[in-house]
């Protein structure tokens, strides 16, 4: 394990004991983290910032729980996800989904990235639409790769997959994903 | 091999990623040279990590970020404080109850009619409530607009 996961597992050590202190921390460490993942997969900010403090005060009550031989970012990981998939089942169910998404406003063209000049306002339209539609389970592995920048292989860790069926499942995921954008456009 | 061999076509994703062994990439880009079907895919796969890669996730504002700690941490101590008064508050309701069966129920002093109209009464009380509770979760659970913001 990684200096970083070590001290993770520090730090859960010590929110089992109740220091608030260790709390904090962890919360500073992985809130934004927490965040842009949640962001990712429900598309509304409101909704991704309640989903990632739920997915803390989780941690904190499984504190007991967790395997410290474990590292914890894909336990937290996976408590994040979950509770996204749970909201994303709901708002199926409630057929509120258009009034929750940000569509215009949760990807946003880099300004401080030189290729920006490649893509306009609308293609980025026609992006934030398409990744919406696609389902969760691709949606997920697309954030991962293109907006998280994650390997093959933290993904196969992530999602608890081989890392070859990482490599299926982006490919079948991108293929969904450009033929979305063709029939948008 | 033929164009449409999807052990190829899933190897796309690795080469546009650089997760490929130096032999896998050699093979895919032989492969490549003969099939313009993957050709075409492999453009469309470049061209969507070209535009996605010029984009980012919005961000909310330093002052939100400032105060996600405090959020957090209220709606943990609210939670327990919760629980707290729920397990106060049904030892609090039993032992009541274990004092009225005892001091009033099980009193022979006390008239019959008044043990029965204290009986309906509570019982009446307990119906309502339970019906109450019920109508709220079923009402909630079946409310397709309670996730829009008033």
């Amino acid at each position: 394990m990684k200096n970083e996961d070590n001290d993770d597992c520090r730090l859960m050590a010590e929110i089992l004991a109740g220091k608030k202190s260790a709390m904090k921390m962890l919360v500073e460490r992985y809130k934004k983290r927490a965040y842009f993942l949640a962001l990712g997969m429900v598309g509304s900010s409101d909704e991704a910032y309640d989903i990632s403090q739920e997915a803390f005060i989780k941690v904190f009550k499984a504190a007991g729980s967790f395997d410290r031989n474990q590292r914890f970012f894909p336990w937290f990981y996976s408590i994040i996800i979950n509770l996204c998939k749970d909201s994303l089942h709901r708002r199926e169910k409630h057929e509120s989904r258009e009034v929750n998404i940000d569509d215009n406003t949760f990807l946003l063209v880099d300004a401080r990235n030189p290729e920006t000049i490649l893509i306009k306002e609308e293609e980025a339209a026609c992006v934030r639409n398409a990744i919406m539609k696609l389902d969760p389970d691709d949606r997920e592995i697309i954030m991962l790769k293109h907006f998280r920048d994650i390997s093959y292989e933290e993904i196969a860790v992530l999602l608890k997959i081989p890392k070859g069926t990482v490599m299926s499942r982006l490919y079948y995921a991108r293929k969904k994903l450009a033929k979305l954008l063709n029939e948008i456009r | 091999m033929k164009s449409g061999d999807d052990k190829y076509r899933i190897m796309l994703s690795g080469y546009i990623d650089g997760e490929l062994t130096d032999e896998e990439k050699e093979e895919i880009e032989r492969h490549l040279k003969s099939c313009a079907e993957c050709r075409t895919e492999l453009e469309a796969f470049q061209k969507l990590k070209e535009v996605t890669g010029a984009m980012k996730y919005a961000d909310i504002p330093e002052y939100v970020w400032e105060n996600y700690w405090s959020g957090i941490y209220r709606r943990f101590e609210r939670g327990f404080g919760w629980i707290l008064l729920s397990i106060g508050v049904m030892i609090l309701l039993a032992f009541a109850g274990y004092c009225l069966v005892r001091d009033f129920f099980l009193n022979s002093n006390e008239p019959l009619l008044l043990k029965f109209a204290v009986g309906a009464g509570g019982l009446g009380l307990i119906v309502l409530l339970v019906s109450t509770v019920r109508e709220r979760l079923f009402a909630y659970t079946r409310d397709r607009y309670k996730e829009i913001q008033r």
